[in-house]
């Protein structure tokens, strides 16, 4: 037989097994009040008894029998139980067939398996009792019934069906609604989330402003969906961007074929219009590499194989290979990293960066004009910072630069691929570092690495 | 004559390159698949391998791991459409193997499979010469003929590298990746630059010139006319 859906569920599974450690813990604390209860019964008993066995045997001997006698008589529950028995163990009044072999004389009142007779018959019967030995050589028994163990261990029974049925009853009804309700709600949310599957990236899961598990994790995953709203959108201008930017050259390279082949008349120009053609195509596979790489840099996870790098040497080292480009254009480049700073990163990547900003400053400053690489260390950051004295980058568009694939229109009509900036930004980002773009004289780029704590 | 073993499962790449490599004088040997290729890399002993890397079969990579267990020291040239962001990749070129990533132009193929079987040998020479320049290590000068070239450490690192691969033709990636350490190009002609500050030292306006452009490729020092 299948269960009903709620019963399959966690949430009712977790209700039933607190109900059931509930259940049992209830049954223990009844039983302990049980055992309690039953022990000061049977130690009241016991002093009832003794005070009475006191009582009766400071009577005179003649006046015992009758004492029993009328105990007897007043007993209309038949609890009661006394006997008076001869030295030789023969029964001289009382209700006790006879001596019970293990009751031991002249001791505090004890348990003991007796035979009662009275009018009713005979009747085996588990009772506390005491015996003590007359002067004239009499064994006096008295003893009490205690039944009232049981009648307590009835009502105790009660009670527990009483509470512990409703209760368990209860617990089990609030899982199986807990369950249905949290059921309803991600029934809910998978309607939606089926809706932004099916591609209406602008459905968002439901949510109520109670503070809530549920809400809070719809607020999280809205979130999350509007991010990717954005993202997605801006993949799709990207498209568009990359698009452009490839049919461009290949444009080129098209109508350089096509009026070579009709115009070309010896193999020299044929060649020199293939050349042309293929400096186009390499255009285009320029900007796809740079793509792919990009791409590669922003998915890689290779934390793992990051190693200490020494910025100060690496700073040096990208000026080394820029300077004869700076000087070309009349530009002064210099580097200021004095004291010798490490970061954990992989060294090929960083060079990349900081390369790629360096290169974009020489780009953009016009001649006579100053690059400066700089290495600073803060107190819990080490900075390196490329400043240019070139045209800058806008207020509105400098956090631009650094979204994903923005392309200013400046640097469309400049030569290179134009996601250098990107690339830069990508591989700040694997490093945990941060990029932050200000005012220098032109432009001022910064990577902000945190230091280690260690 | 030269042996390359060809590993690359796209026939119309693994056609041109085989033609071009031909055009050069070498004798090659296509395979399609890597446990094919792995097979003829073990029988027929090739001087040279060009290996792609996604491969039907068994991965290219795989197929190079698995020869150099077997003690095959035979240079490999990996193709591959990702780029070296990779481990593996590192430990293919501190093997001595070398690793180019597609697109790529076919004279930069030639020119590092021509780089590979030419590896110059472990030498304990302290002085490159070739043709009228000399280069001394462990002075670190550098002269042609009677004439002291006054070269910057960088410049002198590429001289060298140069040299010590004279009448090669080393291309601009292959030349910032072993000088300078670059892993990836650049936006700007960075090589050219450079080359042309050693070329101006090296080459003064009486010689005759020894760095080659070769237009579209790269460049090539040459001991003489």
């Amino acid at each position: 037989m299948r269960q009903p859906q709620f019963m399959r569920s966690n949430t009712f599974h977790w209700a039933f097994m607190v109900g059931g450690v509930f259940a049992v813990f209830i049954i223990v604390l009844f039983g302990f009040i049980y055992w309690k209860i039953d022990d000061y019964l049977t130690a009241r008993s016991d002093r009832v008894i003794t005070a009475q066995l006191e009582g009766i045997a400071a009577l005179p001997p003649e006046r015992r029998l009758e004492a029993i006698d009328e105990r007897l008589r007043q007993d209309p529950r038949g609890v009661q139980l006394a006997a008076i028995f001869a030295a030789d163990g023969h029964r001289i009044t009382g209700n006790l067939e006879s001596l019970p072999s293990d009751l031991r004389i002249d001791a505090e009142a004890q348990g003991a398996d007796i035979i009662r007779t009275d009018r009713n018959g005979r009747e085996h019967q588990t009772v506390r009792a005491i015996a003590r030995r007359m002067r004239n050589g009499d064994v006096l028994v008295l003893g009490r019934n205690v039944d009232e163990a049981k009648e307590i261990s009835h009502v105790v029974g009660q009670a527990l069906a009483l509470g512990l049925l409703p209760g368990f009853s209860l617990c089990l009804l609030a899982g199986a609604w807990l369950s249905v309700r949290a059921q309803k709600r991600v029934e809910e949310v998978n309607q939606r989330v089926q809706r932004i599957i099916a591609g209406d990236l602008r459905e968002r899961l439901p949510h109520r402003t109670v503070d809530e598990p549920f809400s809070k994790l719809a607020v999280i995953v809205n979130g999350m969906l509007d991010e990717m709203e954005t993202m997605i959108h801006a993949l799709a201008g990207v498209g568009n961007d990359i698009a452009h930017d490839l049919r461009t050259p290949l444009t080129r390279a098209r109508l350089t074929l096509e009026r070579g082949r009709t115009n070309a008349a010896t193999l020299e120009q044929l060649q020199a219009v293939a050349d042309k053609a293929i400096a186009g195509i390499d255009q285009s596979l320029a900007i796809i590499t740079a793509l792919l790489r990009l791409a590669e840099i922003e998915n890689s996870r290779r934390s793992a194989g990051f190693g200490t790098v020494a910025l100060d040497e690496m700073l040096r080292e990208v000026c080394d290979i820029y300077e004869p480009i700076a000087e070309n254009k009349n530009i002064a480049l210099r580097v200021g990293a004095t004291q010798p700073l490490t970061v954990r990163g992989d060294r090929d990547l960083l060079i990349e960066a900081v390369a790629n900003l360096v290169d974009n400053a020489i780009k953009f400053t016009p001649e006579g004009g100053k690059v400066d690489i700089a290495l600073l260390r803060g107190e819990d950051e080490t900075i390196v910072c490329v400043t240019d004295t070139g045209c800058g980058i806008s207020e509105q568009e400098r956090e631009a630069v650094l979204r994903r694939f923005y392309r200013s229109d400046k640097m469309r009509n400049t030569p290179g691929v134009g996601l250098g900036l990107n690339l830069v930004a990508a591989i700040v980002k694997l490093h945990g570092f941060r990029m932050a773009i200000r005012s220098g004289p032109g432009c001022r780029v910064e990577i902000v690495c945190p230091n280690r704590q260690d | 004559m030269a042996k390359v073993l060809l590993i690359e499962d796209d026939s119309e790449t693994a056609e041109e390159i085989t033609a071009e490599l031909a055009d050069r004088g070498f004798e090659v040997e296509w395979s399609a698949n890597g446990i094919e290729g792995l097979d003829k890399a073990r029988s027929s002993r090739p001087d040279a391998m060009i290996v792609d890397r996604l491969l039907p079969g068994m991965d290219g990579l795989t197929v190079i791991e698995a020869l150099r267990k077997e003690q095959v020291r035979t240079p490999v040239l990996v193709l591959s459409a990702l780029g070296a962001v990779d481990d593996r990749v590192r430990g293919l070129r501190m093997g001595g193997d070398d690793y180019l990533t597609k697109p790529f132009a076919v004279v930069e193929l030639v020119a590092r499979i021509e780089a590979l079987l030419r590896r110059p040998a472990e030498s304990r020479e302290t002085i490159l010469r070739v043709g009228p320049l000399e280069l001394d290590l462990i002075e670190r000068t550098a002269k042609r003929g009677d004439r002291a070239i006054d070269l910057l450490p960088r410049e002198f690192r590429l001289l060298e590298y140069m040299m010590q691969r004279s009448d090669q033709l080393l291309t601009r990636a292959m030349l910032l990746e072993e000088v300078w350490n670059y892993k990836f190009v650049p936006a700007t002609n960075l090589v050219d630059v450079h080359m042309g500050r050693l070329r101006h030292k090296v080459d003064g306006p009486d010689d005759a010139p020894m760095i080659h452009n070769v237009r579209g490729a790269g460049f090539i020092l040459r001991a003489g006319s």
